[in-house]
């Protein structure tokens, strides 16, 4: 076997035992002393500051350490709302890199997306390059400008996996983790190469509700106006009551489950933008741009859809394995859809393991923002920041 | 002039050619526009329905949510439940119930607090909740005589539900913005409280939660007070099984020290039987020496008195061998001399040797023995004194012209024997204490006839001595009968 996979979870209360409880359930899954690359993904509950060490001292050889916090943890078996997972890896032909950039502002997002390309590439040295995963801070307002920043380093076209992190709806404890270093603000990232295939698709299920609107006023992320008037207008018409009974600094909190569809009339596709704040003036803050201009919806989703969203996406990423057996599989899901699924969100990620075969390794996260190439009719698809989706990484 | 008129109804025929195109342009402008109103209008209607579509989807994500939650809660009460059911360990409990609590239930802070002897508050599980903060929470609950007012009377308080003021208190003291808290209750009132709280405005309580910690909240007192009682019955069997174990050592001392005293005492018997019975010989022989003239013709008065000591010297001299038989049997000194013999043969032979006393009284012998007693192993001489004893004793208590029945039977293994009598009947309390040694029941005829009080004692040593059983059924008026059976040995 050219790539050995081990994925170890806990939900112990004490938290050092836990971590110690995952890395040692990882490491003995993988069979292997040596460890390549270790991802973690972690709900809150789970300090990083106590975890990481100790799932660092787990480690006999140097190891490339990568994660971030998560609304929930999806495993194989079961999705989990509290605990801690690390996957740890080791092959002799898959290479890999790791890179990250800190103190983000949102002065220097671009550019902070150059460095942490910059850092990813010259860690994973001279291979060749097949796919990349990176994690961004969930707080971070504008998270398009740092794949902008990212893709004028890798290009265009080149396959981006990307999860913004998220916490339990807090908006306010996300972490990323880098090796030892436990930060917020910041982004790390991952490129694997070599002898591993990687089988990429995203999805999202939500459809247009109601009339088009046109933003007419806006600047990056942040809509000012829509049809010429406030943009958060918009919003309070459709919820109504509600929304007056959360004031207009909560609203965030519902809009996650509506978020605004910009119609891409080409490949009649919407790509979602989800509203992270509305700020008291009636401005909408997306966490990607919205340009001057734009045809956007109120977007809707069910549980269907969005099984139907999931199921498509993995039928797509095994498709573009062509024909090799996924070894691993990385989910990057919106933490939206857990909110819409609730209890069902496991029968998606059973869907998922249905098409990829049983003994698959599954490990994923849920996300405040996903980066996945966008789906369309073109051959190479440009990877963009988008909401409310479901990315799929099948590796072989 | 024609070239004018030509240009006349061109212009004209142009100009009106131009107002009837003007005119369709304007009449379809018109219907275009009217065309967009009425596009915009079904824009405006989809719009409306899409908002009504909004507001009932986001209902029933409230819903569902709530749902979830509902069932999210009831699978973990339904696991917490099972799993604190199956242990009675106060400690256990606490373990098993910090995971299924706190991953079930998904609230950010929980709480349990158990009050100690002293009536204070000490945490026992926390999640969401730092170490230094807890001090400080069960101070200032402690302080909250209202709160603990409402929780003392089993109430559960809400953030959903509680007056503002107390609201703010409890969230004051938790901080959070949203909580439930419900007392842990057992029958002597509350011993702890559960608390359970979110921080975020997206995470308000429900009347479902309130209702779900409640529940829990009674089941955590139940099993705690099962658990209490349990360590307090284990402990109370603890304290009942070392006073039997040092009682039931007191009872072998004692038992010990019995046995010592009853053995000196067989052999203190058996020493003064000993010793009493050479003088007795020669008091015996010299008696009849004299009564037999060898030493000269002796008055007929001093005659009548030596027959009296040698009569006196016998009874003594049976009086010691008695003792002499128990306190060997006893011992396990005395050889028995196990040989075939008949049973039947054995009361036959007996009923010959105490005939002529039952003559005397005409008492009446009904015998039921059945012929076919297989030969048992026996000492034939020790069974004969069983009933020499036995019908001994029943011709001593039954009246003239009485009866004594003796019936004697077998099954598979074993021969049973009864010897009845038609006398006065012994009280239960006198059965009780019949075999003891030298015990006399007190009548009158025991007045009157001399004995012992060794012969059942002796009788009751001797069937054990072949591993059988003695007991007595007695009605007073009406008579006795002595039950014995020994084992067929063959």
């Amino acid at each position: 076997m050219s790539i050995n996979i081990g994925i170890g979870f806990s939900q112990d209360i004490n938290i050092e035992l836990a971590a110690a409880k995952a890395v040692s359930e990882s490491i003995t899954k993988l069979g292997k002393q040596r460890v390549d690359l270790c991802l973690v993904f972690s709900t809150i509950h789970y300090p990083p500051q106590k975890t990481i060490p100790i799932i660092k001292q787990a480690f006999k050889s140097k190891t490339n350490i990568l994660g971030c916090s998560s609304a929930g943890i999806i495993l194989s078996d079961s999705i989990e709302t509290r605990g801690i997972a690390v996957l740890t890896m080791c092959s002799d032909q898959v290479k890999c890199g790791i890179g990250s950039t800190f103190n983000i502002t949102s002065e220097n997002v671009r550019e902070a997306g150059i460095a942490l390309a910059k850092s990813t590439l010259e860690n994973f040295g001279q291979h060749g390059r097949q796919v990349s995963l990176f994690f961004i801070d969930g707080q971070i307002g504008n998270s398009s400008l740092l794949l902008k920043g990212l893709q004028e380093v890798m290009g265009n076209i080149f396959p981006i996996i990307g999860a913004c992190s998220s916490d339990n709806f807090q908006f306010k404890n996300t972490f990323q983790i880098y090796d030892e270093k436990v930060t917020q603000h910041s982004a790390t990232g991952l490129i694997l190469g070599g002898q591993v295939s990687a089988g990429i698709a995203g999805r999202h299920g939500w459809r247009p509700l109601g009339k088009p609107r046109i933003v007419t006023e806006s600047n990056g992320n942040i809509i000012k106006k829509i049809d010429n008037k406030k943009a958060s207008l918009l919003y309070e018409e459709y919820f109504g009551k509600e929304a007056k009974n959360l004031g207009i600094e909560h609203l965030s909190k519902i809009t996650i489950l509506y978020p605004l569809g910009i119609f891409i009339g080409r490949n009649n596709e919407y790509l979602l933008r989800n509203p992270i704040n509305i700020l008291h003036d009636g401005s909408i803050i997306c966490q990607g741009d919205v340009p001057v201009g734009s045809e956007v919806h109120v977007m809707i989703g069910n549980k269907d859809s969005c099984k139907k969203a999931a199921i498509e996406a993995a039928k797509e990423a095994k498709k573009n394995l062509l024909g090799k057996e996924a070894k691993l599989v990385i989910i990057i899901e919106s933490m939206a859809r857990l909110k819409l699924l609730g209890r069902m969100a496991s029968s998606e990620i059973q869907g998922i393991r249905k098409i990829f075969g049983e003994k698959v390794n599954i490990i994923g996260m849920y996300s405040n923002g996903e980066i996945f190439p966008f789906q369309t009719d073109e051959k190479f698809k440009k990877p963009l920041l988008q909401n409310e989706s479901i990315a799929i990484v099948a590796i072989s | 002039m024609s070239s004018n008129l030509i240009l006349n109804i061109i212009i004209f025929t142009s100009l009106a050619g131009l107002s009837a195109f003007a005119v369709f342009q304007t009449k379809s402008l018109n219907k275009s526009e009217e065309d967009l109103k009425k596009l915009k209008k079904s824009f405006d209607r989809l719009d409306e329905q899409a908002k009504l579509i909004v507001k009932t989807d986001l209902e029933l994500n409230k819903a569902q949510e709530e749902l979830d939650k509902r069932l999210n809660g009831l699978d973990a009460l339904q696991q917490t439940s099972r799993s604190m059911s199956t242990t009675l360990d106060e400690n256990e409990i606490f373990n098993r119930l910090d995971k299924s609590l706190v991953i079930g239930l998904g609230f950010e802070k929980n709480i349990i607090l158990i009050q100690d002897k002293n009536k204070k508050f000490i945490s026992r599980i926390k999640l969401g909740i730092e170490d230094e903060n807890i001090a400080s929470i069960i101070s200032e609950l402690e302080k909250s005589a209202e709160v603990l007012k409402f929780l003392n009377e089993g109430d559960t308080l809400s953030s959903a539900t509680s007056p503002q003021d107390m609201k703010l208190s409890i969230g004051k003291i938790f901080n959070v913005e949203h909580f439930i808290i419900s007392p842990i209750m057992t029958k002597n009132g509350m011993i702890g409280i559960m608390f359970v709280g979110n921080g975020t405005i997206s995470s308000a309580v429900t009347e479902g939660d309130k209702e779900m910690v409640s529940i829990l909240a009674s089941q955590i007192g139940q099993s705690l007070e099962n658990a209490r009682l349990f360590e307090e019955a284990f402990r109370a069997s603890q304290i009942l099984d070392t006073k039997v174990k040092e009682r039931t050592k007191q009872l072998a001392s004692i038992l010990e020290e019995v046995k010592y005293i009853s053995k000196a005492k067989s052999e203190f018997i058996s020493a003064v039987s000993h010793e009493l019975r050479t003088p007795l010989t020669s008091i015996k022989g010299y008696a009849s020496i004299l009564i037999a003239g060898k030493l000269g013709e002796v008055p007929e008065q001093v005659k009548q008195r030596l027959e009296k000591i040698n009569i006196h010297s016998d009874n003594l001299v049976q009086l010691i061998n008695n003792l002499l038989d128990i306190s060997r049997i006893e011992s396990g000194r005395v050889e028995m001399s196990i040989e075939k013999c008949s049973l039947p043969d054995i009361i036959e032979n007996v009923r010959d040797l105490l005939n002529p006393q039952m003559r005397e009284k005409d008492i009446n012998w009904k015998a039921e023995i059945n012929e076919n007693i297989p030969e048992m192993l026996l000492d034939k001489h020790q069974v004969e004194r069983i009933f020499i004893n036995l019908i001994g004793n029943a011709t001593k208590f039954t009246p003239q012209n009485g009866i004594i029945g003796v019936k004697a039977d077998y099954d598979n293994d074993t021969a049973t024997v009864e010897v009845s009598d038609t006398g006065i009947g012994i009280s239960k309390d006198d059965i009780s204490r019949l075999f003891d040694e030298f015990y006399r029941v007190e009548n009158t005829i025991n007045q009157n006839v001399k004995g012992t009080g060794l012969g059942l004692p002796l009788a009751k040593k001797i069937i054990e001595a072949h591993d059988g059983k003695i007991w007595i059924t007695s009605e007073i008026g009406k008579g006795t009968t002595f039950h014995f059976t020994i084992p067929i040995k063959q």
